[in-house]
C-alpha cells in the first residue's frame, strides 16, 4: 500500500520536476520567475501532437522537430517580451510573463479549440516494471531518466563551457560578467531557449499521462515552483528531489490524513522548512553585499 | 542588479518638487473627486458596480503597494486576506448580530493580526522563496474557511442580504460612496504611511537590507507592520465586496485573484500611491472593454499586459508621472 503511493508519488513529482527544471534554467540566469513556462511547454506539445497525428510523422521526428520548436519560442520570448525589460524591476517581467502565460493560452485555445485530445504514448501499452512486487510504469522511469539526464546535461554545460561559465557569471554579478566580455542578452537568449527546450520536453512527457488540453500545464506550474522552492531553487538537483518530495508527500498526506486537506498539509510542511531553511534543503544562501 | 547602483541612482534627500506640480496636483486630486462624487449621477447599474469593484480592488492595491511597493515584500496570499475579511464582516453581521459599520473594522482588526501571524515566517524568506510560503498561507487560509463548513457554510457558500447602517438600507449606491469614502480615507492613510517614518524605513528596506539594519531601523518589525497594514487593506475591501456581491465562496479567494491584485500593483506602478488606483480600474475595466471582441478576450487582454510591461516598466503611474512631471 504505502510502496504503491510512493511510486504514485514519485511518478507525480518528476512531471513537477520535468516542469520545475525548466522554470529553474530561467530563474537562476536571468533571476525572472517565468509564470508563462507551462503555456509554452503546452504549445509545444500541440506542435508535437500535431507533428504526429496530422502529418504522420515518426516519434522520433516529431520530438526532436518539437525541441526545436521549443528552443525557438523560448529564443523569440526572450527577444520580444524579456530583453526589452532587462535592467527593469523583475517583477515587471514576471507580470509580462504573467500576460504572455495568457496570450498563448487563448491562441493555443484559438488554433486547437478547448477540446481534450489522447497524446500518443510509445510507453502506453508496455506492462510495468516490478520492483520489489510493486509495479511501476514505464513512463514514470522514462520521465525520471529523462530528468536526471537534463539535469546532467546542464550541469555539464554550465560547468565546463565557456559558453556555460558566462552564463553562471552572469547571474551572480552581471556588471563584472559585463567586464570579462560576457554578453548579458546572449546569456539571457540562452537561458529562455534552454528553458523553452526542457519545458517542451516535459509537455511532451506529461501529456500522455493526462489529456492534452489547453490547460495542460495549468496545475503542474504551482506544483514545480513549490517543489523547487522546497528543494532549493539555486541547485538543480535541489529541485529535482523537491519536487519528488512534493509528489511522494502530497500522496501520502491525502491518503493517510485528510484528501481535502492534502494541499493545504504539503504547505504547512513546505512552510516549515523553509523556517528552518530559508533557501530550500538544498540551496546555498547566495552571499550579496548589499 | 548590484545595489551599489541602486543606492546611486536614488535621489539625494528629499526629491525636488518641480512649479508645476504645485497647482496640477491638488486641481487633478479635486476633478477626480468630484467625477467620483457624481458618478453614480450618470451610470447604470452594472457600470456603477463595476466602479464600486475597482475602488474595492484599488483599496487591496493601496495596501499590498505599501508591502510590495515600497517594501519589496511579494505577497500571494492577499486574496485569502481580502476573503477572511469578507467572511469575518459578513458572519459579525448575520451571525453577531452586529451593525455593519462595526463588523467591517472589527472583521479588518481580525485579518489584521493573522495578517502579522503570516509576516512570521515570512520574516527571513525572500523572493521567489517569500512568494511560495505567502502562497501556502493563503492555500491553508482558504482551505479553513471551506473546511470550517459549521460557520462559513464550506463550499455552499455564503448568501448575504443588502446591509444596513442606522435603519437605512445600502442600496447600490450607498455602498459605492461608502466604498468611495474607504478609499479616500485609504489613500489619505498611504500617502501619510508613504511619507513618514514607516514609509522611507520599507524604502531603505527593499533597496538593502544590511543598510537598513546599520541605521538601527528594526526590519522584523518594520516588515511585519507592512505585512499587517496591508492585510488592513485587504480586509476591509473584502468586507465591502462581501456586500457588493452579496454571495461569497471560498472558491473565489484562490491563487488566481492574489497573482490579480499582484498585477494591478506592478501595471500601476510599484511603489506609487496614484499607481493603485489606476492598477486596479485597468484590471476591472480594460477586461470589460474588450468583452465585445469575438473569441479573444483573453488574448487581447494578455497582449495589453504584456504591452504595458514592456513598454512602460514602471507601470502606468510611472509612466504618466515621467510624461507630466518630468520625474
Amino acid at each position: 500500500m504505502i510502496a504503491n503511493l510512493v511510486v504514485g508519488g514519485l511518478a507525480a513529482g518528476c512531471l513537477y520536476a520535468m516542469v520545475g527544471i525548466a522554470i529553474v534554467i530561467v530563474l537562476n540566469i536571468t533571476d525572472i520567475a517565468n509564470f508563462a513556462q507551462g503555456e509554452m511547454a503546452m504549445l509545444t506539445t500541440f506542435f508535437a501532437y500535431w507533428l504526429l497525428d496530422d502529418l504522420g510523422l515518426a516519434w522520433w521526428q516529431a520530438v526532436s522537430i518539437a525541441a526545436v520548436f521549443g528552443l525557438v519560442q523560448g529564443i523569440v520570448v526572450q527577444q520580444i517580451v524579456i530583453r526589452p525589460l532587462i535592467g527593469s524591476p523583475v517583477l515587471s517581467a514576471i507580470i509580462a510573463t504573467l500576460g504572455l502565460n495568457v496570450v498563448l493560452n487563448s491562441l493555443a485555445g484559438l488554433i486547437w479549440g478547448h477540446q481534450t485530445y489522447t497524446f500518443p504514448s510509445p510507453f502506453t501499452f508496455l506492462a510495468p516494471f516490478q520492483v520489489a512486487g510493486v509495479p511501476v510504469p514505464v513512463a514514470s522511469v522514462v520521465n525520471i531518466a529523462v530528468s536526471l539526464a537534463i539535469i546532467a546535461g546542464m550541469t555539464l554545460f554550465l560547468r565546463l563551457t565557456w559558453t556555460g561559465l558566462g552564463m553562471r557569471a552572469a547571474s551572480q554579478n552581471q556588471t563584472v560578467a559585463r567586464l570579462m566580455g560576457v554578453s548579458i542578452t546572449k546569456s539571457s537568449a540562452i537561458a529562455w531557449a534552454l528553458g523553452g527546450l526542457v519545458g517542451g520536453i516535459a509537455g511532451i512527457l506529461v501529456a500522455p499521462s493526462v489529456f492534452l488540453d489547453t490547460n495542460l500545464m495549468a496545475g503542474l506550474l504551482i506544483k514545480a515552483f513549490a517543489g523547487g522552492v522546497l528543494g532549493g531553487l539555486n541547485s538543480l538537483v535541489g529541485v529535482f528531489l523537491g519536487c519528488l518530495a512534493l509528489g511522494v508527500s502530497e500522496n501520502l498526506a491525502s491518503a493517510y490524513l485528510s484528501p481535502s486537506f492534502a494541499d493545504a498539509i504539503t504547505f504547512i510542511v513546505i512552510i516549515a522548512v523553509l523556517i528552518v531553511r530559508p533557501e530550500g534543503i538544498f540551496g546555498r544562501v547566495k552571499v550579496r553585499k548589499a | 542588479m548590484t545595489g551599489a547602483a541602486d543606492i546611486a541612482g536614488l535621489p539625494a534627500g528629499l526629491p525636488k518638487r518641480p512649479a508645476s506640480r504645485g497647482l496640477a496636483s491638488p486641481l487633478l486630486v479635486g476633478l477626480g473627486l468630484a467625477l467620483a462624487c457624481a458618478a453614480p449621477l450618470g451610470l447604470n447599474g452594472y457600470a456603477l458596480y463595476l466602479l464600486t469593484l475597482a475602488g474595492i480592488f484599488a483599496l487591496v492595491a493601496l495596501g499590498l503597494n505599501l508591502l510590495t511597493g515600497y517594501a519589496g515584500q511579494i505577497s500571494l496570499c492577499h486574496a485569502a486576506f481580502f476573503g477572511v475579511g469578507a467572511y469575518a464582516t459578513a458572519l459579525l453581521t448575520t451571525k453577531a448580530g452586529l451593525p455593519y459599520l462595526v463588523s467591517l473594522p472589527l472583521g479588518a482588526l481580525l485579518t489584521t493580526a493573522i495578517g502579522a501571524a503570516a509576516a512570521v515566517p515570512a520574516l527571513r524568506l525572500k523572493n521567489l522563496y517569500l512568494a511560495i510560503a505567502t502562497l501556502g498561507f493563503g492555500v491553508v487560509l482558504q482551505k479553513i474557511i471551506f473546511e470550517w463548513r459549521d460557520l462559513t457554510g464550506g463550499g455552499g457558500g455564503l448568501a448575504l442580504s443588502a446591509p444596513t447602517i442606522a435603519g437605512y438600507e445600502l442600496g447600490a449606491t450607498g455602498l459605492y460612496y461608502l466604498t468611495l469614502a474607504f478609499v479616500i480615507l485609504g489613500l489619505w492613510g498611504a500617502w501619510n504611511v508613504s511619507r513618514g517614518r514607516t514609509g522611507r524605513a520599507l524604502r531603505i528596506i527593499k533597496e538593502s537590507e544590511i543598510a537598513a539594519a546599520s541605521l538601527g531601523i528594526h526590519i522584523a518589525r518594520y516588515k511585519v507592520t507592512a505585512f499587517a497594514l496591508s492585510a488592513f487593506y485587504a480586509a476591509l475591501a473584502g468586507g465591502l465586496f462581501a456586500y457588493l456581491v452579496r454571495y461569497i465562496n471560498p472558491e473565489s479567494f484562490n491563487v488566481g485573484l492574489s497573482i490579480a491584485f499582484l498585477s494591478m500593483v506592478v501595471i500601476g506602478g510599484l511603489g506609487t500611491i496614484g499607481g493603485s488606483i489606476v492598477g486596479a480600474a485597468f484590471y476591472v475595466i480594460v477586461p470589460e472593454l474588450l468583452r465585445g471582441i469575438k473569441d479573444a478576450p483573453g488574448l487581447v487582454f494578455g497582449l495589453l499586459l504584456v504591452v504595458v510591461m514592456v513598454f512602460m516598466p514602471q507601470g502606468l503611474w510611472g509612466m504618466a508621472r515621467r510624461l507630466v512631471w518630468k520625474r
